[in-house]
């Protein structure tokens, strides 16, 4: 009989979900504890710390349960997005400073100037503080996100200063299956310390594109030589490529950021890092700068808010900034956890506050989004030796303007 | 034909309609209510009537034909493909073939994988100096490589060859079952005639599989020319340089990426017409057939 | 069954069998690449080396995944949606199809062609409404909620291979039961039903598919971290930048195996059941 084809499968689904554990999907809130739920765009290795806040501020405050959901910059955005505009969502999000451009403009956060304690701001260091529109829409917990020079101190004694020394470095370096320098040069931030070295930006004061300058040609024109000429960098050289040549020792030098350090050290790289080196043109490369903070959603009631208030200025307390800190690498935003003696005293972070010393701030304005999506394609153009320096300028600077108008319409 | 009470069809049908109807007839209409607004970024609380504009907008702008000519060929590359491989497949499993079933079950297999992790590996396998692919042309034919994710053809062909990886086991099977609905005899009677394996294939099989076949590759091209995840995937959302875009993956990023929910609710009523006008082609066309045959 | 004839091997034979080999081959090829990834020491994606079992290689990553990572609650989430998905798309395709099939009444067409309808319209742009719909239901953060969603995802197509199978049994046997007494509804399911297992199994396996690897929807669904199925807990393993290589891969073999194990049970009934039938109704 045909039909008995399907019974073992029916017996075997059966069976499964009398084995596997009771389906409560909700958990149980004893007491009526408060849920407070926090989406977060966080490397794993910084998902450990904030479980690790949440836990000592869950237990300072019986009563609230904390949930924190990992998303990448892009999924937490849209979701976001879909989920605030829709009317619900988490209380609050962690992400880079540029996703309040978006975010405010669509009134889905609600503006923290308002909302947060009088001089709540006042704590935080300057380079930390976004305004858009007139009102800070996050609360930081680190500064930084800054491009610095990461090399292998197993290969190299110290990082280069200047484009001579970078380039008889990198050339030295290159060998044994081994090359000297690894880049994600597909992505424009990573263009922007040199774009910036050279004296160009994306943007000007009124945000408008400023894309095709003679500074981009220059940035163009270097990193392409570097990549399709001097023989010291793989061909398709995007983030993992890089990362993993890096990670294995096959790779001198990569230009990366804070993120990625405790992930070297992980792998076993002996990890030197150095503010990136002085372009031909005599001026070191200057990356971007950013901070991270908590957002708060939009649709939060106001009976809620005191606790919300509460969490946000927990955890950018000194006390949570500077936990792990170090060994993460990153930059508190605190203006005692900046001055706190674990940070200023720790050899690397030293360097690194160098390198953040050395940058420029990176704007928040929503036009960033689209200026970030039409140099890629410029950018890649040039890399792959399709597309001219000028030619990418120009066709940067036409899109970008062609984009930003559409989307304001 | 049955007969029963006339309400008994319609109480078999709805459990089934009232899902469709409440899951997708509420985003659809909502759909065609945004596209004559203009619902944007600068625009998101307080959107108007707009009528035909993002219409215009759309039609007006070179980029639609040739993100449609990609969506075309995307599509037609695909489904040929498809078809193509599963009917080979499926004609020489159906001849003597030893562990005839260790392939069959084998062959299954990308259908058996959810398209996502699929697609990353394949990604994955496309990297120009560690991807197994080239290192294959490499290692074992001595062929240059091949730079699948940064040259704007060759990272077209790499979701291409992706999706026909992940859909041709669909068609094989379809394929097979269609096999077996065709009479032996007519094959043995071809033979008594003199007639070749070419002609066979031609006379017997293209007509014996197509009643099976053409509902198929009717729901193969809907789904190939919707399907956003594997280009999405593959080409890392439309890299390099936004060349590998075909029209869904372009309506995904012009929502989600400038929130141009007007604009892209528009696109997506295009592409909508773009698909009825086929399947209403498909379906007066081979409905014509079917009659004449009959 | 030609499975047990004897094989004359002609050179044509030994074309055809090692065609086979190399394309089935390079079918598997992909999946091996996964196991490869999940089998290296640390998390790399990349390695110049084409051996399947990478140097080094090492077992952790399963460890990891099943017994540090929540996976067995990922496991349990999807597999509850998925068993309740096949539930549902069994029962309301096999009932609406045979409606279909068998009857003749106005709106017909109509009820024919919603399903496919359904299909043309770019999945995109439905997530925004479908969200402010689940919501206004009060079933986000429901798994009912996911399940409704897939049910309708996985519909059209159940539906049309249902018809297409009914379609090929003779309708003489219903009409025979009706005449000895039995209720329309009986003959469909004593009669019809059985018959139609193959496409049954068809539709089951679609449906628990469906379910078992969509991720936008659930994306958007699902914020409790309690409440993730396998696709969404094994995006949650890649960061923005550092993605644990070894364990996704490993989880994404262990999210396949189910699936695979399914195909190759149904084997036999995925090839008979498969008819979509004719297009004209």
């Amino acid at each position: 009989m045909k039909s008995l084809a399907l019974s073992p499968i029916a017996a075997a689904l059966l069976a499964l979900s009398l084995v596997l554990p009771g389906c409560a999907p909700h958990q149980e809130k004893a007491g009526g504890a408060k849920t407070l739920v926090v989406w977060m765009q966080m490397d794993p290795e910084e998902r450990g710390r904030l479980e690790k806040n949440l836990l000592e501020y869950q237990t300072m405050h019986p009563g609230i349960m904390v949930q924190a959901v990992p998303y990448d910059t892009e999924n937490l955005r849209q979701t976001f997005q879909t989920a605030a505009s829709g009317g619900s969502g988490p209380q609050l999000i962690f992400g880079p400073s540029d996703q309040i451009g978006p975010l405010s403009l669509l009134q889905l956060l609600k503006p923290l100037d308002t909302v947060m304690p009088a001089g709540f701001f006042d704590r935080f260091v300057p380079q930390s503080l976004d305004t858009l529109n007139g009102h800070l829409w996050a609360a930081p917990d680190q500064v930084g996100n800054h491009l610095m020079v990461c090399f292998n101190r197993a290969l190299l004694k110290e990082a280069p200063r200047t484009a001579q020394e970078f380039l008889r470095v990198a050339k030295e370096q290159t060998r044994d299956g081994r090359y000297g320098f690894a880049m994600n040069v597909g992505e424009p931030y990573w263009l922007a310390p040199f774009l910036a070295g050279y004296g160009g930006w994306v943007m000007d004061n009124q945000s408008q594109p400023t894309l095709d300058t003679p500074q981009m040609r220059e940035a163009l024109a270097y990193l392409a030589d570097l990549k399709n000429k001097q023989g010291i960098m793989p061909r398709e050289s995007d983030y993992q490529l890089a990362e993993t040549l890096f990670k294995e020792g096959k790779a001198a030098m990569i230009v990366n950021g804070p993120w990625s350090w405790s992930g070297y050290r992980k792998a076993g790289i002996d990890l030197g890092i150095a503010p990136i080196w002085k372009l031909p043109n005599g001026q070191a490369g200057m990356p971007m700068t950013a901070s991270k903070g908590y957002s708060i959603n939009v649709n939060v009631k106001d009976s809620e808010m005191p606790a919300v208030i509460e969490l946000v200025t927990y955890l950018t307390s000194p006390q949570a900034e500077l936990r792990e800190a170090t060994a993460l690498g990153v930059l508190p935003s605190h203006k005692d956890a900046w001055a706190d003696a674990t940070i200023q005293n720790d050899p690397f972070l030293k360097i690194s506050q160098q390198g953040f010393a050395a940058g420029r701030r990176m704007p928040v304005v929503p036009e960033l989004r689209v200026i970030w999506d039409v140099m890629r394609p410029g950018l890649q153009g040039v890399m792959n030796g399709s597309k001219s320096p000028a030619e990418a300028a120009r066709g940067m600077q036409a899109s970008a303007m062609q984009q930003i108008a559409s989307m304001k319409r | 034909m049955l007969r029963a009470s006339a309400r008994f069809p319609y109480l078999l049908l709805a459990p089934a309609l009232v899902v469709m109807l409440a899951v997708v007839l509420f985003p659809l209409l909502y759909n065609f209510y945004l596209a004559f607004r203009n619902m944007s970024l600068y625009h998101f609380r307080d959107h108007s009537f707009v009528g035909l504009e993002q219409f215009r907008l759309i039609l007006a702008e070179p980029t639609f034909y040739q993100l449609l000519g990609k969506s075309l060929i995307w599509t037609s590359v695909n489904v040929i493909g498809h078809v193509a491989f599963g009917v080979l497949l499926a004609m020489l499993l159906s001849g003597p073939v030893l562990g005839k079933s260790v392939f069959r079950t084998l062959l299954i297999l990308p259908w058996a994988m959810p398209q996502y992790i699929s697609a990353l590996t394949w990604r994955g396998m496309f990297n120009y100096e560690y991807g197994a692919v080239n290192l294959m042309l490499k290692q074992w034919f001595h062929l240059p490589a091949v730079p699948w994710l940064s040259d704007p053809f060759w990272a077209f062909c790499a979701p291409i060859i992706t999706n026909i990886w992940l859909g041709f086991p669909f068609m094989m099977v379809v394929a097979l079952g269609g096999l077996t609905a065709i009479p032996k005899e007519l094959y043995e009677a071809a033979e008594l005639d003199g007639a070749g394996s070419w002609q066979k294939f031609w006379n017997i099989t293209v007509p014996g599989l197509a009643p099976t076949l053409v509902p198929a590759i009717l729901l193969g091209t809907i789904w190939t020319f919707n399907n956003m995840l594997v280009v999405w995937l593959v080409s890392n959302g439309g890299l390099p340089a936004d060349n590998t875009h075909i029209l869904v993956t372009y309506i995904y990023k012009v929502a989600f990426t400038y929130s141009r929910y007007s604009y892209a609710a528009a696109l997506s009523v295009v592409v909508f017409v773009v698909l009825l006008g086929f399947v209403m082609y498909v379906l007066r066309h081979t409905g014509r057939a079917q009659e004449a045959s009959q | 069954m030609t499975e047990g004839a004897p094989i004359r091997w002609t050179p044509g034979r030994y074309l055809v069998h090692a065609f086979l080999v190399l394309f089935t081959l390079a079918t598997v090829y992909p999946i091996l690449q996964i196991l490869t990834v999940s089998l290296r020491p640390s998390d790399q994606l990349y390695s110049t080396s084409l051996a399947i079992i990478p140097p080094g290689a090492s077992l952790k990553a399963y460890h990891v995944m099943l017994f540090e990572k929540p996976f067995l609650l990922w496991l349990r989430n999807s597999f509850l949606i998925s068993a309740s998905v096949t539930l549902f798309g069994v029962v309301l395709a096999s009932t609406s199809a045979y409606a279909l099939s068998r009857f003749r009444f106005p709106g017909r067409g109509f009820g024919l062609y919603v399903f496919l309808l359904t299909q043309m319209f770019p999945a995109t742009m439905t997530m925004l409404p479908l969200y402010v719909l689940l919501r206004s239901l009060h079933l986000l953060d429901q798994f009912a909620g996911l399940a409704l969603a897939y049910t309708a995802t996985a519909l059209p197509f159940c539906v049309w291979t249902m018809r297409g199978y009914y379609d090929t049994i003779p309708v003489e046997l219903e009409q025979a039961a009706l005449i000895d007494g039995c209720s329309p509804w009986q003959a469909f399911i004593r009669i019809t039903l059985p018959l139609a297992s193959p496409a049954l199994a068809i539709t089951a396996l679609f449906s628990f598919m469906a379910a078992w690897s969509e991720f936008l929807v659930a994306r958007i669904v699902v914020s409790q971290q309690a409440m993730y199925t396998l696709p969404l807990g094994l995006e949650s393993l890649a960061g923005q930048f550092q993605t644990e290589w070894a364990n996704y891969a490993a989880g994404s073999l262990l999210v396949c195996v189910p699936v695979m194990v399914l195909f190759v049970a149904l084997n036999r009934s995925i090839v008979s059941g498969l008819s979509l039938g004719g297009v004209k109704g």
